[in-house]
């Protein structure tokens, strides 16, 4: 393999990786608190809809941007009344959002495009870090990225160190881990949950608008499919830290490139393995085959204050 | 009232808590001064606890008042304790496991920006004040339980309180961090700050207390400023049951029988001559380690006679749960024998050992010993289900109909073999669950772990009645019950279990009560 | 009556006594916050739905009417209905019986895809055809619920040994068998027909008439096959082992109070991989009848949701066997409803999934309050 298809692979596993990079990290925030979001899918997919719609409409990016993340936030905030407000169990309401969001942004759709399945929107543009662009041959095809990756990786180090140098970060954990002792510290474990499961909207909002604005540039009915399961599984990959999570995702990310990457190259591995091996991996690690895992102790579990 | 002229830091007037018809404290006077420190004695049950959680602001008295230096003491919670001054450690620490010691620390009280060195060193410098070696770095699950303690005292002390309480500290203590502890509480109240000590343990109160309260039944029932000089009166007035809440169940297990001689006579066979008469059980050498590496059971050893009932005296967290595992089959130990009827079972599983012939009525029989979602008869014939289905389909009349004489043999009331199992009184679960271990075919050994727990006089005399009647078929019995009195009255011989060891063994007399009280508190 | 009868005291008078008790307890199911609760949700979704669908400017009594017809239209209709309803009960009965012993089995999905691979891969090339006495379609069914009991497995070996929990296990086998189907259709040396073309689709060939599931009427044009007897029968069999055999109450403690249950003599771990695994092999089957009773033909994605509707169907029966069915009809019937719905009055048929996902959300956030009501 030449050092061009290389920089093209490294550059392509990015690429593909970049939803997952930033919904996993929403969704690891969560979970570190105490909730799982299976609706993860749906608050993508709402946010991807909803950016789509906006750009095309305006004829703005940004624009679009601003409305996909809005638009995953209601959803965020359904999940957490629910999971939080109404103790209601955290996988069925996150499946049935789902199926909900999949329903109604088809439905809106097929309203506000028609037939035109594949019609073009105004997206986001590239751009990359001016020293690193010039870098002989990688600097291309590695760091011309869509600019919201690097917007993204700003705020992922931003969670990073929120989660280890703030009080609400170790608040945060705290949360999933012994949501009593928080209560006892004179804290709200309801509060802190609901401002999680909106941080993983918010997340989530700019991962869904990423795919449809920022990668290909258009929307197509149920276009996530499966990336906020994936994501999920990269959290469970990662064991609940940081680090690992957004490793998973490179992984997963570079596992999905080699789809095109092999042909490239010769070599014939079905598709449908590769797509499949993203699964597989998280599967591995759930069995407990690379380590313990050591999920925060609380998580699914709704907080009831005792006695 | 006070003895010297200096004000109460606490006072405490015709204190009252309820909790259903339970009276937990009943008119409670109590004066604590500042820099003293002050034990407050008692038995499980006694309402140390709640007195504790009154001061704490964990509940709100019913009646009576609470004075701190002089204004009226009334928290809204814990958190406003705090603020007026009183602290609390815990039995059960408040420590979220995974994050350091230093974070746990700033949890809540500080915002923002953390700056874990700084407060590592103010937490090191106020430890170090008091005589507490406390890693700030560490994280807590990987600390042992003395050093989590002294974190949870940390804690306390960073907030600068003018009382602190410390709930049975010792419990889960070895004895250099017994040692440790009570140094610490000298050094706190030389501060000025007040220390309230929990406790049952009379070495303890020997080397550190300047003024002794005991409680018994909710009530104050002795107060000394010369503890050390007090000691036998003190225990005396601590393990001395109130007799009239005893007398039913003790009375009636004494006048079942023609004398009480007649009850025990046959066991009262020296250890010596135990070989003659059959062993339905035997424990040799039984070592259990926790999953922390802790050991909870060491060379343990004791054998049950047929038709024997051996009591098991101990303060609760000795042992005694981890011993209730193995004879279960829930734990294999590490090392030793466990033999049943002459065969050996050690690392059996439960099936096996119910099949062997061994019945278990587990300490927590509402968690563990049965399932409150389903029916009293599922509940009666739990262990044995099978023996009701025919081609794999349960013949549900026939388990009614069984399961109604268990529970007229064994006075079991409910609405019938159908109700729920949650809807029986306590001491009807108790006699449920009795009922099914004494009616395993081919019973020899039963295992009853604090079988009259929470029951009223009644059940607790029921609850003997059906034990003795089990005895005297040739069933051996290990009684556990941290109710000294109680095993006194019923058991042939007593075995006291301290720090997973056996300490020694005593006749079952009245006159013997005072030194397995002693051997209880780790006298030997 | 006679004296000294305790059990029948009264008997006469007891018996017209229980009729009338009979009716007290129908309106009392009636009146549960159960019952209103699903009645509730389920009208609030569709009112929901049919907003949308006037939003959308269609006309909604033409879209009703479509669905309707859909759903009811035709004896064609109805028998398209009922095989679709009774794949989501196999895969909803699974789920319940699995959720007895506290287990969430969200597999369904990957459990179908593996049973219709192996049901097609046993039509088509284990040499059943010829057999006679049906085996020619029994043994592929036979595969199918095999290959479902295993992948369901896999999530109890993975619970029993690390603790796994088995919604994630479950959840990521689900993609894992999709994608293995998708495998096995674009390849040839798997079960790809042979490409004699360059537009070959991706699929396998077409399964031998007798590896068919026998279709009831005889009709061809009322396609209602074997496999509601065969759910018929197992929802029987099932709803029985629940209320009234060992293993039922094995499943049942183990779910209440899992160490009072091993305290007990219990098998935990038996019991828990056993009801992953027939939970599994349930959907297996599922799949099994999709491929041999209605598609013929194993296509990328053939499972097309019916492994979600069938969880959200047992999820929404609360443990009952009756539920399932009755929720596998009514999504059975939505879901034809929302085809004809699409077909004809150009509604998207998404509105059937808006409306699935109402009542799913709406219920589980209603039992807020229903839990509170039935204490204990």
């Amino acid at each position: 393999m030449t050092w061009e298809l290389f920089a093209v692979f490294i550059g392509s596993s990015v690429r593909l990786a970049v939803p997952l990079l930033l919904s996993s990290t929403g969704e690891l925030v969560s979970e570190r608190a105490g909730v799982l979001n299976m609706s993860l899918e749906g608050m993508m997919l709402t946010a991807a809809f909803a950016a789509a719609v906006g750009a095309w409409a305006t004829g703005n990016p940004l624009l679009g941007l601003a409305i996909g993340i809005a638009s995953a936030l209601p959803v965020a905030l359904l999940q957490a009344w629910l999971s939080n407000t109404l103790r209601a169990n955290q996988i069925v309401t996150g499946i049935g959002i789902n199926i909900l969001v999949l329903g109604a942004t088809t439905l809106a759709y097929r309203e506000v495009f028609g037939a035109r399945s594949r019609e073009q929107i105004p997206g986001l543009d590239k751009w990359a870090p001016p020293g690193l662009r010039d870098v002989p041959i990688f600097g291309p095809a590695v760091f011309e990225q869509v600019w919201l990756l690097y917007a993204g990786l700003l705020v992922i180090v931003a969670v990073a160190i929120v989660l280890r140098y703030t009080s609400i970060g170790i608040a945060l954990s705290a949360c999933g881990a012994d949501p009593r002792v928080v209560d006892k510290a004179g804290l709200s474990v309801v509060r802190i949950r609901y401002g999680a499961v909106l941080f993983t909207g918010f997340m989530a909002g700019i991962a869904g608008s990423f795919l449809s604005i920022g990668d290909i540039h258009t929307f197509t009915e149920g276009m996530t499919s499966g990336a906020g399961y994936l994501a999920i599984a990269a959290v469970i990959f990662g064991n609940w830290k940081l680090g690992p999570t957004l490793g998973a995702c490179l992984l997963f990310g570079a596992a999905t490139a080699l789809q095109f990457q092999l042909p490239a190259m010769g070599v014939n591995v079905p598709n449908a393995l590769l797509i499949m091996l993203p699964y597989v991996l998280a599967l591995v690690a759930v069995g407990g085959l690379v380590g313990r895992q050591t999920a925060p102790a609380a998580l699914t579990l709704p907080f009831i204050r005792a006695g | 009232m006070t003895v010297s002229g200096e004000a109460p830091l606490l006072e405490l007037r015709g204190l009252t808590k309820r909790f259903g018809d339970l009276v937990a404290l009943d008119s409670i006077d109590l004066a604590i001064r500042p820099g003293e420190v002050h034990c407050l004695l008692g038995e499980n049950g006694a309402g140390k606890s709640t007195l504790c959680n009154l001061v704490f602001g964990v509940h709100s008295p019913d009646a009576g008042e609470m004075i701190l230096a002089g204004s009226p003491h009334r928290p809204a919670g814990p958190a406003d304790a705090l603020r007026r001054g009183v602290a609390m450690v815990h039995q059960h620490f408040s420590l979220v496991g995974g994050m350091t010691v230093v974070d746990n620390l700033m949890l809540g009280r500080e915002s923002g920006w953390l700056r874990r060195g700084e407060y590592a060193a103010r937490v090191s410098a106020i430890a170090s004040e008091f005589g507490l070696k406390v890693p700030p770095a560490a994280r807590v699950d990987d600390l042992s339980v003395g050093e989590r303690q002294r974190v949870e005292i940390v804690k306390c002390l960073m907030r600068q309180p003018r009382l602190l309480v410390l709930d049975e500290p010792t419990a889960v203590l070895l004895p250099e961090e017994i040692d440790a502890l009570l140094a610490v509480c000298r050094r706190v109240v030389a501060s000025g700050c007040a220390v309230v000590l929990v406790t049952h343990k009379l070495a303890e109160i020997k080397r550190v207390a300047d003024r002794v309260t005991v409680l018994r039944g909710g009530r104050v029932v002795a107060v000394s400023d010369t503890p050390s000089r007090d000691i036998d009166v003190l225990v005396r007035a601590m393990i001395q049951r109130d007799l009239d809440r005893l007398e039913g169940a003790v009375l009636g297990v004494e006048t079942a029988a023609s004398s009480a001689e007649d009850v025990r006579g046959h066991a009262q066979v020296p250890a010596a001559a135990a070989p003659a008469r059959a062993q339905s059980a035997r424990l040799e050498g039984v070592r259990v380690v926790d999953p922390a590496g802790a050991v909870r059971l060491e060379d343990f050893t004791l054998a049950i006679g047929s038709g024997e009932i051996v009591g098991l005296a101990g303060v609760e967290g000795n042992g005694q749960t981890e011993l209730g595992d193995v004879i279960a089959g829930l734990t294999t130990p590490a090392a030793g024998r466990y033999i049943v009827a002459g065969k050996d079972v050690t690392g059996s599983s439960p099936r096996e050992l119910t099949a062997a012939g061994v019945g278990v009525v587990p300490q927590d029989r509402h968690a563990v010993g049965c399932i409150a979602g389903m029916s009293v008869a599922h509940n009666l014939f739990l262990n044995r289900l099978g023996r009701f289905a025919r081609s794999g389909l349960m013949r549900e009349d026939a388990l009614l109909d069984e399961a109604h004489v268990l529970m007229r043999r064994f006075d079991v009331r409910a609405a019938g073999p159908h109700a729920r199992f949650s809807t029986l009184s306590g001491g009807n679960q108790q006699k449920a669950v009795l009922a099914r271990e004494l009616s395993i075919d081919n019973l020899v050994f039963l295992l009853a772990a604090q079988p009259t727990r929470g029951l009223d006089v009644g059940a607790v005399e029921s609850v003997y009645k059906l034990i003795r009647a089990a005895c005297d078929s040739g069933v051996g019995v290990l009684l556990i019950s941290s109710e000294l009195d109680e095993l006194i009255a019923v058991a042939d011989r007593i075995v006291v279990l301290y720090r997973g060891r056996v300490m020694g063994e005593r006749p079952a007399a009245p006159a013997q009560r005072t030194a397995i009280g002693a051997m209880m508190a780790g006298h030997a | 009556m006679p004296d000294g009868v305790p059990s029948n005291a009264g008997g006469g008078a007891a018996r017209s006594a229980g009729g009338a008790a009979r009716g007290a307890r129908w309106r009392r199911w009636l009146a549960s916050p159960t019952v209103i609760s699903t009645a509730a949700a389920i009208a609030f979704a569709v009112a929901a739905g049919l907003a949308l669908i006037a939003l959308t400017g269609a006309q909604v009594g033409e879209a009703v009417a479509a669905f309707i017809d859909g759903a009811f239209g035709s004896a064609y209709a109805v028998a398209a209905s009922i095989n679709r309803a009774t794949s989501l009960a196999l895969v909803g009965i699974g789920f319940v019986l699995a959720d007895r012993a506290n287990l969430t089995n969200v597999g369904g999905e990957g459990q179908i895809a593996v049973g219709g691979m192996a049901a097609t891969a046993a039509a088509l090339y284990g040499g059943v055809a010829g057999l006679p006495l049906g085996l020619s379609f029994i043994l592929p069914l036979t595969a199918a619920v095999l290959a479902g009991g295993l992948w369901g497995g896999i999530a109890g070996v993975l619970k029993l040994k690390a603790g796994t929990n088995e919604v994630i296990s479950t959840l990521l086998l689900d993609f894992i068998a999709i994608w293995l189907v998708y495998w096995s259709v674009q390849s040839e040396a798997l079960l790809r027909q042979p490409m004699t073309h360059s537009s070959t689709l991706p699929e396998s060939l077409e399964i031998p008439d007798p590896t068919k599931l026998p279709i009831i009427t005889g009709d061809p044009g009322v396609p209602l096959h074997i496999g509601l007897i065969l759910a018929a029968v197992l929802a029987v069999l099932i709803a029985v082992v629940l209320s009234k055999s060992l293993f039922g109450l094995w499943l049942r403690a183990v779910g209440l109070n899992p160490t009072a249950a091993r305290r007990a003599g219990i098998s935990y771990g038996g019991v828990v991989g056993a009801a992953l695994a027939i939970a599994g092999a349930f959907g297996g089957l599922a799949g099994g009848i999709m491929l041999l009773g209605e598609q013929y033909v194993l296509k990328s994605g053939f499972s097309s949701g019916y492994g979600f509707d069938g969880l959200v169907v047992g999820l929404l029966a609360r443990g009952s066997v009756g539920g399932v069915i009755a929720g596998a009809l009514f999504f059975g019937f939505l879901r034809s409803g929302g085809i004809n719905m699409e077909m004809v009055a150009a509604v998207p048929s998404a509105v059937v999934l808006v409306i699935q996902g109402l009542i799913v959300v709406t219920l589980a956030g209603a039992a807020y309050w229903t839990r509170s009501r039935s204490a204990a």
